[in-house]
């Protein structure tokens, strides 16, 4: 039989290939006349007589290689076609069987192929560069800082010095107005350095770059504007490059227009434009600005890029000490940094549909399996009148193969609909908006079909083809079938794999749920948040932008229903950010420990407004504005993690001086402790903070505004007063607190519930083949059992034995399940907040529910074994 | 055409070209077709036309395997050779045609 099968797929390989084959017997029949013409030409025949009489002798070639090859080809045609047929029309004889398993398959191979498509367009494609291999995203290291933008005189010297770039850039970002219409509009603004360009490989669909003389100070305005912003603002008009934007008080003329599919740095961005490079504030080595991105030379690795810039900035670091030291560089592929987190999210989803698929195809081989040993005698009597086994394995690979490309079919559609879905759920994640079922998705799910008809398949095919030497009867169908050690092997598979994937999905359930329990330690009901443009531009003349932001709060804690209102400069608490920063205490000896902290810039009415408990001294006051361009001497707060970590050995933190190490603000007085507050992430311990009292860190903090009452009537409040009191800007980015954390923690809930649906699946069709092969083992039973009950064994007896037979199978596959599920942990580590990955109370809970569902699941059979009535059973025929 | 020969008897070229290739190793269509010839003192004639197909035939059934390979006069040729499942089919070809044979003699005999 093994031969019959490797002869029906060689001819299938004829009838795909048929080329080699022609070619094969073409040159077999060449040889044979030209040998033919040789010996006539020995007995002395001429050259053109040999030939004519060789041919003669031979027939017609041509006929003959067709028939040669038509054995091949015609044959495996005409088989696989009636094959087909009688696929379909078997099937179709077995409608409840057949939707059962095309179903199962459809919904698998279905989530499968969505899950696919995720991957595919996150993970898989190249992003939408030409030769997007070679774009890296390049950041400094530092002991003393996280932050991670790049000075732009240290972008210039890096641009100038390194050989394994092509082009380096970098960018910032900010949120300005446009005040051209009658309303000013908000819009994001990304300031570029030189070789943007050339960087992304991607040119203006309309207009040009930028040229040299626009990254000068002084030099002409220009901006680049994106397709989006062309169409919301211009309503995409043709003469676009000759209009303008008036940005503050300057118009600057559009010079190109972005491809629509252009969404870096962000998809939010409206217009580029150009920094420029010789204006003397651009001229720092210390403030942090940009964001970069280059483009390796072709054959560069990024490993090789990193030491390159590497050594760059160590010929830096002699030259320049006081800044440039010590500065470690990191180099990685852009497309890690622009996915970001979301690929292991990724991996665990398509690791569990994976896992899903495995168990719809045990479950169908187990459906098929039984279906065979009901068609037996079918195949008995085909095999009786002289079909080879072959043959008989063939056809029902065929059956398996008719019925996976219908549930492949019917899964392209789920996949499309439910990648739509994944897009309108991931609509803030990373390359989402890619998302589609297209050809590669196609290619995959027709791959899917492919494997799951030879794993689903294979098996049935084998077993009744090969068991079945001759006719029997009722009898030996019993004994056939009885035991059947390998479907319920299929059936402990499905309950271990369902608990892994149920294991899985507790767990990130149970982390949610704890974070949900979390004291934040600030109040985040009741408090909106918003921001108001400007832009860096601004710091210019620093005391403005104080004045302006002080003025604001104080016009908000007036409006009424307002308790207080305050801001936040870096971020809004709750939404994870890192800002670690090294201080000193001045007070303190030189060879003190260093102390990395939390740094916050955070207005006076701050701890007020987000309810965050002032423990010792006071809350600091608003400092006076400053009178030059330096920065004043502000006052501090710390948290009480901080005063535990760093300064439990002194009697009071109170009137200590802390200096940021290396930063641009002076030394400042710590005037109170407050209770510690998950600032940076509500999955994050409270580590120690610090807080500068400073309203305006940059020209565009956040404000949070506590207030009595519904803020969906407070929006328009805000708006309303901020048109009267700044009537050139805009305000932006308006969202109750809680609903901003809770979009920070999409992701999680996103991946918790479709692993927790796909869990659910699993153990549904887990239950199904349980069901499915308990109630097939005692209708192959059924006179056994009557014949017992007749001859006295006690009902109880029955359900016990059945009932055991179960159990041998899943308590077993229950301890499977739980090795598996701390085998596959790891994928989760990282995702889990307040549990660990081996969590008692989660394994416990997961096999207890299985359990329960696969009582529920045998109850309905054995009952039914132990009611038979044996009179009856007996008399049946 | 040479009418006094007769053409190999439909059904059994397999067993021939079996039985000739257990006796003589690897050959290719041409020497099978000069062997069976030759050794059946021209009472048999293989109809070279049809020689192809039924190896072809038989390669795909199993009983034989090909491989290309040179002849002496360093031509390119196609080699065929028994297998393990070649064999048994001939050992079964081999008792059928005795079968055969004996029952047609019996019943000529009886006639």
């Amino acid at each position: 039989m093994w031969h019959g099968l490797n002869a029906w797929l060689r001819r299938m390989w004829t009838a795909l290939l048929p080329g080699r084959v022609e070619r094969d017997i073409e040159r077999e029949m060449s040889f044979h006349l030209a040998e033919r013409a040789d010996e006539l030409r020995a007995a002395g025949l001429s050259e053109a007589e040999a030939e004519r009489r060789a041919r003669a002798r031979f027939g017609n070639p041509t006929l003959q290689a067709e028939r040669t090859r038509d054995v091949h080809v015609v044959r495996w045609l005409d088989t696989f076609v009636r094959d087909v047929r009688y696929a379909v029309r078997s099937l179709l004889r077995r409608p409840g069987f057949t939707a059962t398993v095309v179903l199962t398959l459809a919904l698998a191979i279905g989530a499968n192929a969505a899950v696919f498509s995720a991957l595919d367009a996150v993970l898989l494609r190249p992003l939408p560069f030409p030769a997007a291999d070679r774009l890296v995203s390049v950041s400094e290291v530092s002991d003393r800082t996280t932050t991670t933008g790049i000075p732009p005189a240290r972008l210039e010297d890096w641009r100038q010095l390194n050989a394994a770039f092509e082009a380096i850039h970098g960018y910032y970002v900010e949120d300005v107005s446009e005040t051209s219409g009658d309303l000013p509009e908000r819009v994001r603004r990304a300031v570029v350095s030189p070789g943007f360009l050339e960087v992304w490989g991607i040119g203006p669909v309309r207009g040009r770059g930028f040229t040299e003389a626009e990254h000068r100070f002084g030099g002409p305005g220009a901006v680049i504007i994106s397709e989006r912003y062309w169409r919301r603002r211009f309503g995409g008009a043709p003469d676009i490059l000759e209009r303008t934007v008036r940005l503050g008080t300057a118009s600057v003329p559009i010079i190109g227009v972005m491809a629509a599919d252009f969404r870096f740095p962000d998809r939010d961005v409206d217009l580029w434009a150009p920094v420029h490079v010789d204006a003397p504030y651009a001229q720092t080595r210390e403030s942090p600005w940009y964001t970069v991105v280059g483009r390796m030379k072709p054959g560069v690795t990024p490993v090789r890029a990193r030491a390159d810039l590497a050594a760059v900035q160590a010929q830096l670091g002699e030259r320049y000490p006081d800044t440039d030291r010590d500065i470690g560089i990191d180099v990685v592929p852009l497309k890690e940094t622009a996915v970001g987190a979301v690929g292991q999210s990724l991996w665990l989803l398509f690791g569990a549909v994976t896992v899903l698929l495995l168990i719809a195809c045990t479950n169908i081989t187990a459906l098929l399996l039984s279906r065979g040993a009901h068609r037996r005698e079918e195949l008995a009597v085909r095999q009786s009148l002289g079909v080879s086994r072959a043959a008989v394995a063939v056809q029902l690979l065929t059956e398996t193969g008719v019925l996976a490309l219908a549930g492949g079919v019917l899964g392209v559609g789920i996949a499309a609909a439910a990648s739509g879905a994944l897009r309108a759920a991931g609509v803030d994640l990373p390359r989402f908006d890619e998302v589609a079922v297209g050809g590669r998705v196609l290619l995959y799910t027709l791959a899917s079909v492919v494997a799951v008809t030879l794993l689903c398949g294979f098996l049935p095919a084998l077993r009744m083809a090969g068991g079945l030497a001759a006719l029997r009867g009722g009898a030996a169908r019993a004994q056939v079938s009885a035991r059947n050690p390998l479907q319920w092997l299929l059936v402990g598979a499905q309950v271990a794999l369902s608990i892994t994937l149920l294991a899985g999905a507790g767990l990130l359930v149970r982390s949610l749920h704890e974070l949900s329990r979390v004291e934040p330690g600030f109040d985040a009901k009741g408090v909106l948040t918003f921001r108001v443009s400007g832009s860096w531009g601004e710091t210019a003349n620093y005391a403005a932008i104080v004045q302006r932001i002080d003025a604001t709060i104080d016009a908000l804690a007036a409006l009424p229903g307002v308790e207080a209102a305050a801001t936040s400069g870096w971020d809004v608490p709750g939404v994870p950010t890192q800002w670690h920063t090294t201080f000193e205490v001045v007070e303190a000896s030189t060879d003190a420990r260093p102390i990395v902290a939390e740094g916050r810039a955070v207005s006076a009415e701050y701890f007020r407004t987000m309810r965050i408990p002032v423990l010792a001294g006071e809350s600091c006051r608003r400092a006076p504005p400053p009178g030059g361009s330096e920065p004043p001497a502000y006052e501090m707060m710390v948290n009480h993690a901080f005063v535990e970590r760093y300064l439990s050995d002194r009697p009071s933190p109170i009137g200590l001086h802390l200096r940021e190490v290396d930063g641009p603000i002076p030394a400042s007085r710590i005037v109170g402790v407050v209770g510690d507050a998950r600032e940076r992430g509500l999955d994050q311990e409270p580590g120690p903070t610090v807080y500068w009292c400073m309203s305006a860190p940059n020209p565009m903090p956040y404000f949070v505004v506590h207030a009595r009452g519904d803020l969906g009537a407070l929006a328009p409040s805000v708006r309303r007063l901020m048109k009267e009191i700044e009537p050139l800007r805009s305000v932006y980015e308006v969202a109750p607190l809680e609903e901003r954390i809770g979009d920070a923690f999409a992701e999680n809930r996103l991946r918790m519930l479709l692993l927790a649906l796909f869990a659910t699946t699993a153990l549904s069709l887990a239950c199904v083949g349980l069901y499915g092969t308990l109630s097939y083992a005692i209708s192959v039973r059924r006179r056994e059992v009557g014949l017992r009950l007749a001859l006295g064994a006690p009902r109880r007896g029955i359900v016990a034995h059945f009932l055991a037979r179960v159990a041998w199978v899943v308590a077993p596959a229950c301890v499977l399940g739980i090795v598996l599920s701390f085998a596959s942990s790891r994928l989760l580590s990282g995702m889990l907040y307040g549990v660990s990955p081996s969590d008692p109370t989660t394994l416990l809970g997961v096999v207890a529910l299985v359990l329960a569902v696969a009582t529920l699941a045998v109850l309905v059979p054995v009952t039914r074994a132990a009611l038979l009535e044996p009179t009856k059973v007996l008399r049946d025929p | 055409m040479a009418p006094q020969k007769n053409d190999v008897l439909y059904g059994t070229l397999a067993m021939l070209v079996l039985k000739t290739l257990a006796v003589n190793g690897p050959m290719h269509g041409y020497a099978i077709t000069n062997h069976i010839q030759r050794v059946s003192a021209d009472l048999l004639r293989v109809e070279e036309g049809s020689l192809y197909p039924a190896l072809h035939r038989m390669e795909q059934r199993g009983w034989l395997r090909s491989e290309w390979g040179m002849t002496e006069k360093n031509r390119e040729a196609r080699f065929y050779s028994l297998t393990r499942l070649g064999r048994k089919q001939l050992v079964l070809e081999e008792e059928n045609w005795a079968r055969l044979t004996e029952g047609v003699a019996r019943v000529l005999g009886y006639a």
